[in-house]
Formats: C-alpha cells, structure tokens, sequence
C-alpha cells in the first residue's frame, strides 16, 4: 500500500472507459452501456467501502451508514464532503453534491460538437446530454455498491440537471 | 499458539480457513469455528446491558473449550474473523493488534479487482500475509 496516481488518470480512466462502453461496445444500446458501467460502479463502491469502514466502530442504523457515505466515503474519494443531505424519514435520501468531481470539468454546451444543421444539432445535443448521465451511472453503482457491502439494499439514481451540481437520490428497499 | 484462523463472509459462507498445526485435526477446527459462529451471531443480536462494548468491532474471547480459547472480530461489512489458539495467556492488546492486522491483509486482498466477492479468497500473497502475521504473534506473546 503506498502506491498513488495521479487525479488526471483516474479522470482519463473513467472518461475513456464511459466512452468505450458507450461508442465501442455497445454504440446502439445505451441501457445496455449504463447497466454494465452502473455493474463497475458496484464493483468498485463494494471493495471502497470495505477499505473506508476498517477502523470504524459498526454502523448503528441506516442514518448511521448515509452518514458515513456522505462523510467519510464522500472525503476520501472527492475531498469534500456531501454539501446536502435531504432525508423523509421513510427510506429515501437524497444527496447533494454542489460541485461534483467527475463532471466538474465536462464540457456542457452542445454546440461545441462541431455539426450546427438543424437535425444534427439536435442528435449531437441529445449526445452532449448522454456523456455526463453515463457517467453519472458509475458514481451511482459506487454508492449502491458501497451501501450494499455494509447492508443495506437499494436503489440509487443521480438527478443532472444542474451540472455540475449534481443530487443523488438512495432508496432503500424494504 | 495460534492453531486456526477463518474468514466468513456475511452469509456465513467460508472465505478463507488456515490450520496451521502439523495435526491432522481440520476437521475439528473447522467445527469450532461453525460453533463460534453461533456465538457471534449471538453477541451481536442479543447485546449486553453494558452500551459502550455495542458497536466495538473486536468481539472477544467467543468461549473457551477444553484446549483451545477462540476469539472473535466483527467489521462493518458483517465479515467475521475467527481466531482459535491453544495459548494459556493470551493479552487482550495482542488479539486486536492481530485482527487490526489481519483486517489490513483482508482489505487488500479483497480489493483485488479479479478476485470475486463471496467467492472463497485465492492469493498466495494473503496466505503468505497471514502466517507472517501469525508468526508474529507467537513471537511478541512469549515473552
């Protein structure tokens, strides 16, 4: 343990990974290229959170574990914490991230994909609009995979409407 | 001496057991470490009235049997480690020095990206990980 690399490789990392799966593998089936990145996702959230809880005292309830997600996990991995943490009461969360890492620097304006004809324009807007959310789909399985390994199940989706302001929203299934 | 030691994944599936005396009593050690199972799971639904030893993850000496003590360590994510040793006097700081250990070598073998959770841990560098661990606690205990 000991060895790290650079932010920018992990950026490059994920970038060329989204579009591998999304351009490459599964150019057609964006569902298809959004479960598979979400499955990484869980992969990696499953492995951090063992790392992240080793020298915790056990999580008490399930406000406990969100707590540690926005915390801990989200320090580790971003250097800042959630900034919001919305809850009902009734088993839905949602987290809110001012500034998030990953998207921080994707470029969001449509009209630099170079085509500006009318039809393109709108495919190249729907594709603009695609690359974050695929994105977004990995931060997701991080935090399933991560809740899922301390035991809790549920269901993450990320809300991109405000890039790079970005929430996401946990349900736990009962 | 340390005779045994065991990981457990969360739904009680066995993830790594390690013997290491020259007898050929496996079979025995694997059924202490099914038992203390039990005790584990046991301690962690049944707390005691003492609130400050509830969220610990180290869990203690489990039970004693005739020959050997057996010790428990519970992490966040409901993997059990088990530890079962024929020695007498045995302090409590080396058992969670052992486990504190023992939880670094786990980490990193289970963020081994080709390594599949649930599945029943396979690097030689965790084995190896172990019985110098092992060694070592032997050493520091006989003083």
């Amino acid at each position: 343990m000991g060895r790290e690399v650079s932010e920018s490789c992990v950026d490059s990392l994920l970038t060329e990974m989204v579009s591998m799966y999304c351009n490459r593998l599964y150019a057609n089936k964006p569902e298809l290229a959004a479960s598979r990145i979400d499955a990484i996702g869980y992969q990696v959230g499953h492995q951090l959170s063992e790392r992240y809880t080793m020298e915790r005292p056990r999580f008490t309830d399930h406000l406990d574990a969100i707590k540690f997600i926005c915390k801990d996990f989200w320090s580790e991995l971003f250097k800042k914490q959630i900034d919001n943490l919305k809850t009902n009461h009734r088993g839905t969360f949602v987290l809110q991230d001012n500034r998030f890492r990953w998207v921080s620097r994707m470029s969001l304006d449509p009209s630099e994909n170079g085509d500006l004809s009318q039809e393109n324009a709108e495919a190249a807007e729907n594709k603009a609009a695609q690359e974050p959310n695929m994105h977004l789909h990995f931060s997701c399985g991080v935090i399933k995979g991560a809740l899922h390994n301390l035991g809790i199940a549920c269901a993450v989706s990320a809300d991109p409407s405000h890039l790079p302001a970005c929430s996401f929203v946990v349900r736990i299934k009962p | 001496m340390i005779v045994c030691v065991a990981v457990v994944g969360h739904q009680n599936n066995p993830l790594y057991i390690q013997s290491f005396t020259d007898a050929d009593d496996s079979l025995k050690l694997r059924h202490i470490v099914h038992c203390s199972l039990d005790v584990v799971d046991e301690r962690v639904n049944n707390p005691k009235k003492s609130g400050p030893t509830l969220n610990e993850t180290f869990l203690g000496l489990l039970y004693p049997t005739e020959n050997y003590k057996v010790y428990g360590y519970l992490t966040n994510t409901k993997v059990k480690f088990i530890l079962v040793t024929t020695d007498l006097d045995v302090k409590d700081a080396d058992v969670r020095n052992f486990f504190r250990r023992f939880h670094a070598a786990y980490v990193d073998a289970i963020s081994n990206p080709f390594h599949e959770p649930g599945k029943k841990i396979t690097s030689k560098t965790f084995a190896e990980r172990v019985s110098t661990i092992v060694k070592s606690f032997g050493m520091s205990s006989t003083r």
